[in-house]
């Protein structure tokens, strides 16, 4: 056997071994869906539906629980750092948090934060929180409990996307409607450090290399930077025809990286971007909202079609077949760590 | 008896469900006059009747088993039946629904109910308030219709926990955010415009709030507010419209009111409060949540006068603005500039064109007065039919992709047509000088639809194709000249009537009418127009021309200022906030002046203070 191939069997062996006792063990992460019903039984805004929209959660990715109020327009989630009891969704109202993982609500904002797009803890400072909104960014020192406006230095300051770097406390990037902006000072200035034509709708940094982040963009295509955002460039083999809604790394195995968007189906890449293989073809169309990489089970992917099923493959997209909700708008699939018992 | 039994039993129905003998005369009975009375205790005395009927048709309509919050409403607002209408609330509000749509009724009948509805009922209220979350919305009239309904919720039930509200806050920051925002939107309106201005449907989603706030809100400020946001709103109303229709442009309207001009909302308020139309079938549907409340506003007589004195045409300018831009826009709320000419036969009115408002934007036509105007499609106009993820993008803040086919299932169905009559466009270019319209066109080849769409309705007097190049119509006692720019065909139209549609990117239209009694005949009107001095160039951009029949040379040129007898209009400057004979107030001012003859009142926001006065 060759050096490389007796590294890569070392490789191998070294990754089943670590998955293998992780597939048998319960998950420790609860499937969390934004969903907007949109068969019979929807509503809109101010009129009747009977079907609930909202929060869903499932803990055996088969059964799905609703949680919190019927609401139309949930977009993002996360849940403090410091206790996964406690979950933020970021909503038309403003930003919505539960201490007790949904029993009860408060709206965090006021009305002249609202619309609310993504949410991000800073992990280094975890109780300074980060929201997006359609007229900038929002900072509260609190956790919620206060806000103010940080978005000195934006033009254009519609914000669709935050993350904090975990390297770096106050190390903020958001996706604005000209650009990605990066702050160093926890939001109080910014610069921008990549134009782009129209909005960038999701921006994540990689699990395995605090330098690696991967942005989606509207009109700009997919960008990447290696040098922790300082410089961008764009990828290969995506195009900028069409608006890219998501962007997700597998969170335990490097390069694989997952792709979905408005007539981009689903585009799986295993060596970081370089290439890519269209992974749409269980899916019934290829206008997909949101994708999900489960960190609990190897190789399974969640994707949510416009209006269609929520969708499961368990061979890297290669199949698909439908979970639940019959017809269903998904703003966010995520994860959020199972609190302890 | 076989002819005897049909009768029988419609005799017994009636009896069993007054619902069913209870007649809207208002809405099918003869057009009312439309005079004004001068005698203020008169008038006060036929606007209570006419809030009476609205009231008593509703009570009487739904048998109470199946009565929902409107019919609860007017059997409070008559005081008939509590303890029924307390069990019946208690079973409708366990399947609260409708957001806002919900909240406001539901306030209006927990004020309504204060000491009428029984402690369970007003149990299930509070309960409801607790489990149910309805939404802030996306649009202003959303906002207007929560804020003041928290506001009010939160004064009824004070100093209680967040975890007695579905929101997570307590009474206080409820009422304290609920101020602020009402605040800052009159701020706005008052200083650069209302952003969903002039709506045919919407008006009501403000003035029903604001009689609210001015009636039951126990801050004295807020009160007054409110009392003073409803006239500003209702003489608003009263300077753009023409025997009680809303005429000119409109941020809103719809599908059904942009032809028959009389059938919206808005009628439903000119019924009410200046009597010179007829209500719209069950008295507008949300109309009755004003009615219900009525008794406690008095209209101000010079609000009556306005809205009712057509003895000779006048000039209107306003400034408004667009709603939030959150995207392709680097300012928030651009200028919007209105220019309205009312006369007693027909009205004119427009905006500068472009994307001012999403979906439902009506940027020019001119209505005709019509005897009776139920039923008739009397208004004349063209658009440029436009849809695209850019405008929602501008105005909403949703994704792009799934925005218009979304448009179209939420209550908005020709939003993609290509025959579409609503809806503004980035290709197109107005002015009005006077009663005369020049709308300019340069659309994309890459738009959705390269085409201007005139409508021609199926109640003109007659229209006629000139070899001039003019279209000749009438409608009621309007003459109408209408000029195509480029060439064009005919499609009939579902409803009656036909659309004028010219597929040229390069197009235009110009509207140029006349009172009937301006000329000696229908021969004569034509051959003034002729005549009238005009010069047209589509290449390489529209430009036109044009002497008006009031003997204005209007020049236009799409992407510059328009000029009048030589001189280049600068709108900014120009616009005020309100300006004519009626209503006048400067940008910023927070300040409106109402004027009719001896009659003055001053709206002013800075003082809060209504200064009422008569010139000797």
């Amino acid at each position: 056997m060759s050096r490389r191939g007796r590294h890569f069997f070392a490789g191998a062996l070294a990754l089943v071994a670590a998955l293998a006792p992780r597939a048998a063990e319960a998950p420790r992460h609860d499937l969390h869906l934004l969903v907007n019903l949109s068969g019979p039984g929807s509503g809109i805004i101010g009129r009747a539906g009977q079907a609930r929209s909202g929060l869903y959660r499932s803990a055996d990715r088969a059964t799905f629980e609703h949680v919190g109020p019927h609401h139309i327009r949930m977009f993002h989630l996360t849940h403090d750092p410091r206790d996964a009891r406690v979950v933020y969704v970021a909503a038309l109202d403003g930003l919505l948090r539960s201490p007790d993982r949904g029993l009860t609500w408060r709206i965090t904002t006021s009305w002249d934060m609202t619309e609310g797009k993504a949410v991000a803890f800073d992990p280094a400072e975890p109780a300074h929180l980060y929201l997006a909104l359609p007229d900038g960014i929002a900072f509260s020192p609190d956790g919620g409990g206060s806000w103010e406006r940080r978005q000195a230095g934006i033009t254009r300051a519609y914000t669709n996307a935050l993350v904090v770097d975990r390297s770096r406390a106050g190390r903020v990037f958001a996706g604005c409607e000209l650009g990605i902006h990066l702050s160093e000072d926890a939001a109080r200035t910014w610069r921008r450090v990549r134009p782009t034509a129209k909005v960038t709708y999701d921006l994540r940094q990689s699990p395995h290399d605090p330098r690696a982040f991967v942005a989606a963009t509207s009109a700009d295509g997919l960008l990447v930077s290696a040098d922790g955002g300082e410089t961008w460039r764009e990828l290969p083999g995506i195009g900028r025809e069409r608006t890219l809604h998501n962007i997700v790394y597998d969170p335990v195995v490097p390069g694989r990286l997952v792709l979905c968007g408005w007539g981009v189906g689903v585009q799986v890449s295993e060596d970081g971007g370089a290439t890519w293989a269209d992974r749409s073809a269980g899916l019934p169309r290829r206008e997909v909202w949101s994708v999900a990489v489960d960190p609990d089970i190897p190789g399974r992917l969640y994707a949510a079609p416009f209006q269609e099923d929520v969708y499961a493959s368990d061979d890297l997209g290669r199949t698909w077949r439908p979970l639940s909700f019959g017809k269903a708008t998904v703003f966010a699939l995520g994860f959020l760590p199972r609190p302890a018992r | 008896m076989k002819r005897a039994f049909p009768g029988l039993l419609l005799f017994v129905l009636l009896i069993a469900w007054p619902g069913g003998a209870a007649a809207q005369p208002a809405h099918t009975g003869p057009m009312p006059s439309g005079r004004f009375e001068p005698a203020a205790s008169l008038r006060r005395d036929a606007y209570l009747a006419r809030r009476d009927e609205a009231v008593r048709w509703r009570a009487a309509q739904t048998p109470l088993a199946n009565a929902g919050l409107a019919d609860l409403a007017a059997r409070l607002a008559l005081r008939q039946d509590a303890p029924g209408v307390s069990a019946r609330l208690i079973e409708v509000l366990r399947t609260p629904s409708g957001d806002m749509f919900w909240m406001f009724p539901v306030t209006c009948i927990a004020y309504l109910g204060r000491d009428q509805l029984t402690p369970e009922a007003r149990a299930a209220l509070r309960e409801a308030w607790r489990t149910y979350h309805p939404l802030r919305g996306d649009t202003e009239n959303h906002w207007v219709m929560y804020y003041t309904s928290m506001l009010l919720m939160a004064q009824l039930w004070p100093g209680e926990p967040g975890d007695r509200w579905f929101n997570g806050k307590s009474s206080d920051e409820i009422a304290a955010e609920a101020r602020a925002w009402l605040r800052h939107w009159m701020d706005l309106t008052t200083t650069i415009g209302q952003g969903e201005y002039d709506c045919t449907h919407y008006i009501g989603e403000y003035l029903i709030p604001m009689l609210y706030l001015s009636v039951w809100a126990q801050d004295p400020e807020l009160r007054q507010r409110g009392r003073m946001m409803l006239d500003y709103i209702l003489a608003d109303f009263a300077v753009d419209s023409l025997q009680g229709m809303y005429v000119g442009a409109h941020a809103r309207t719809d599908d059904k009111t942009v032809l028959e001009r009389w059938n919206g909302l808005s009628s439903f308020f000119a019924w009410l409060c200046f009597g010179n139309t007829a209500p719209p079938a069950a008295y507008g549907g949300w109309g009755m949540f004003f009615a219900v409340v009525a008794e406690h506003y008095e209209v101000p007589e010079i609000i009556h006068r306005i809205a009712t004195d057509r003895a000779g045409p006048y000039l209107h300018r306003e400034r408004k603005r667009t709603r939030h831009r959150w995207r392709h826009s680097d300012v928030r709320n651009a200028p919007v500039y209105k220019t309205t000419w009312v006369g007693p036969d027909y009205a004119v009115g427009s905006d500068q064109g472009g994307l001012l408002q999403p979906i439902q934007q009506h940027s020019w036509g001119l209505t005709w007065a019509a005897p009776d105007p139920r039923g008739v499609h009397n208004a004349i106009f063209a658009n440029q039919p436009f849809y695209g993820a850019e405008e929602l993008m501008m105005y909403f803040t949703e994704m792009p992709d799934w925005m218009p086919a979304s448009v179209t299932f939420q209550g908005k169905p020709t939003y993609t047509s290509e025959a579409k009559l609503l809806g503004g466009s980035p290709y197109e270019q107005i002015f009005q000088q006077d009663d005369t319209v020049i709308a300019l066109h340069r659309i994309a080849p890459d738009a959705p639809f390269v085409q201007v769409n005139g409508f021609f309705s199926k109640d003109l007097v007659r229209a006629e194709e000139d070899a001039s190049g003019w279209i000749f119509a009438q409608g009621g006692r309007a003459y109408v000249a209408y000029r195509p720019l480029a060439p064009y065909e005919w499609r009939p139209l579902e409803g009656g009537g036909r659309r004028l549609r010219s597929p040229h990117a390069r197009n235009g239209v110009i509207l140029q009418p006349a009172s009937v009694a301006d000329f000696p005949s229908w021969e004569a009107f034509k051959a003034a127009v002729r005549a009238l001095p005009l010069e047209v160039r589509l290449d390489p951009e529209p430009r036109v021309a044009f002497t008006t029949l009031r003997g204005r040379r209007v020049e236009c040129a799409y992407g510059e200022p328009p000029r009048v007898d030589g001189r280049t209009v600068d709108r900014a400057a120009e616009w005020k906030l309100f300006a004519g004979p009626y209503l006048n107030a400067e940008v910023g001012s927070r300040r409106l002046e109402l004027t009719h003859g001896r009659l003055t009142r001053v709206l002013d926001f800075n003082t809060l203070t209504i200064t009422d006065a008569v010139r000797p």
